[in-house]
């Protein structure tokens, strides 16, 4: 079959790899539908994560098809449609059994990386590097989904796979940052980084009662979709965010600040490029201009919410402003099995529709193509998904950025 | 800096600079004494290494009647032949702690082993996937990473 795989920094390729296989009795077989690139990609694709191997199958955002279940599978049947968690879990461990599903003990088969790393392991992630347990991802035409029964979850009729495919990690992920900040009726939300993650903390912190959402981006046309969601948008190249948010709320700050960025965060100054310096002469891992801005602009008291991945150590981090402000800091990877129940629902309700971020449709072998554009941002790329089961004959029209349903 | 390195830096200068060899080994001589006497000061003056526990641990979330007895999973019971092992209720109701001495990454990577069949039936597997084109490198070092990655830390 084809696979999109991780072959040196900033190369990816499509080649012949074989087809998966069950290889534990709870295992079921997917037959990929539609798989999307996730900023969070661009950290093994930059050379950042130092456990890729060429030869790795990238991707773990996804929807398919079940075309074969192990013995011991229960729930799931040949031929439903599926969208199953970016981060797998065991569903029986102490941390899925209290909801703390990226803290699996038991789906990360080779935990002593991140035990020498971190401290302890955490779970496996699809496509995301032998430090994370090795699996092999999603941009292919099969993937094999381990625990299938917790892990891969039916998709309601009514809901389309350009929306259905952000219910495996940017929809939960985007949610779980809200809920961590505890959004309640009339908080002002403060959102750093339009993707589609942010997009969603954005959303979910609306839905959840937020007064106001004021999102922060760079981007044109992400600020643009970020208020097609209802926010107000700050471009961090116009304006000094830290006085927009103050006078923004009236001199308090945001009740709750969602760090959607991640380590290789951009931004303007001195600051800027003292991480740039940092992180390419090896000084510091993870640049962290948007975590440090967000701990400063927190209300006193207020909850600073990261989704944003970090790897390693960030230099110059403001614990003085966390500690002396009271703030409480929350963070994590997506605990996703605990929402996607209730997303697909709201989906299949209406009250959710993710597929406005779904920009770039295309065929698996434009894969380096999709990246490319992602990376980039060209194009107004936001998310590139691809689609296994279409062949580059049909690329053309695939290809054309869904701009009509961009805004929301 | 080992002291074996201290000599190579010395010897690639080039002879313009008018020492003799005799001279230069003179030099060698005592830039080896030095870091050699510097070593050994740095050892005396570095405290002692905490102590590491001999005990491997895991919290299992089980039972832990089911862990003691006749009745325990074989291999626990194959464990107990070959390490001291104490099974004890977790604080709060957290299953079973299970902790066995003297483990070496083998009995490690069992302990982890045995916690994953105890909570969910099996042994997660990665071998045998879909993969692409390795480098030379990559195919010799992935099972490496891998044995290193089961059984190396604590």
């Amino acid at each position: 079959m084809k696979a999109l795989c991780w072959t040196g920094v900033n190369q990816v390729a499509v080649e012949d790899v074989p087809e998966p296989r069950l290889l534990n009795r709870q295992d079921a077989l997917i037959r990929v539908t539609a798989s999307s690139v996730c900023g969070s990609d661009l950290h093994l694709l930059d050379g950042y994560v130092p456990t890729v191997m060429a030869g790795d199958v990238l991707g773990h955002e996804f929807v398919g098809e079940v075309v074969e279940v192990g013995p011991d599978v229960r729930e799931r049947r040949v031929g439903e449609r599926v969208t199953v968690c970016s981060i797998i879990g065991c569903g029986r461990c102490r941390y899925c059994l209290e909801g703390l599903w990226s803290l699996c003990d038991n789906t990360n088969p080779d935990p002593g990386f991140l035990e020498k790393l971190i401290g302890h392991a955490t779970a496996g992630i699809f496509g995301y590097s032998h430090a994370m347990g090795g699996f092999a991802g999603s941009h292919a035409e099969y993937v094999r989904v381990p625990y299938a029964d917790v892990n891969a979850f039916p998709v309601p009729e009514n809901v389309p796979d350009s929306s259905a495919v952000f219910a495996s990690d940017a929809v939960p992920t985007g949610w779980m940052g809200a809920d961590m900040g505890g959004v309640g009726p009339g908080d002002v939300v403060a959102v750093w980084g339009c993707g589609g993650v942010g997009q969603m903390a954005a959303l979910a912190s609306l839905r959840m009662g937020a007064e106001r959402v004021i999102a922060i981006d760079r981007f044109p046309e992400r600020l643009a979709m970020a208020e097609g969601i209802g926010a107000q948008t700050l471009d961090y190249r116009r304006v000094d965010v830290l006085d927009a948010l103050k006078e923004l709320t009236g001199g308090r700050g945001p009740d709750v600040c969602i760090e959607a960025v991640g380590m290789e965060s951009h931004g303007t100054g001195a600051q800027y490029a003292y991480d740039r310096v940092k992180q390419a002469t090896r000084l510091q891992t993870d640049r962290g201009l948007a975590l440090r801005q967000a701990v400063h602009a927190c209300r006193k008291g207020g909850t600073v919410s990261v989704l944003g991945v970090y790897l390693g150590v960030v230099d110059k981090f403001p614990m003085g402003a966390v500690m002396n402000k009271g703030l409480t800091l929350r963070s994590g990877q997506q605990h996703g099995q605990r929402y996607i129940p209730m997303i697909l629902d709201r989906m299949r309700q209406g009250d959710i529709d993710a597929s406005h971020l779904l920009t770039h449709p295309l065929p698996l072998q434009d894969g380096p193509k999709g990246y490319e554009l992602f990376k980039e941002k060209r194009d107004g790329c936001v998310r590139a998904v691809f689609h296994p089961g279409s062949h580059p004959a049909s690329s053309q029209a695939a290809s054309e950025p869904a701009t009509a349903d961009a805004p929301r | 800096m080992p002291a074996s390195l201290m000599p190579l830096a010395p010897l690639r200068r080039p002879a313009a600079r008018g020492r003799t060899h005799r001279g230069r080994n003179g030099l060698l001589l005592l830039g080896a004494a030095a870091a050699a006497a510097g070593a050994v000061a740095a050892r005396r003056a570095r405290p002692a290494r905490p102590r590491q526990s001999t005990w491997y641990a895991v919290t299992v979330q089980a039972d832990p009647a089911e862990l003691t007895g006749p009745d325990r999973p074989d291999v626990l019971a194959r464990l107990a032949e070959r390490h001291d092992v104490r099974v004890t209720p977790a604080p709060g109701g957290r299953g079973a702690e299970i902790a066995v001495a003297a483990a070496d990454g083998r009995t490690r990577e069992e302990v982890r082993a045995l916690k994953q069949l105890l909570e969910t039936g099996e042994v997660l597997v990665v071998e045998g996937q879909p993969e692409g084109r390795r480098t030379m490198l990559g195919r010799a070092a992935l099972p490496v990473f891998r044995r290193l990655a089961r059984r190396g830390a604590r």
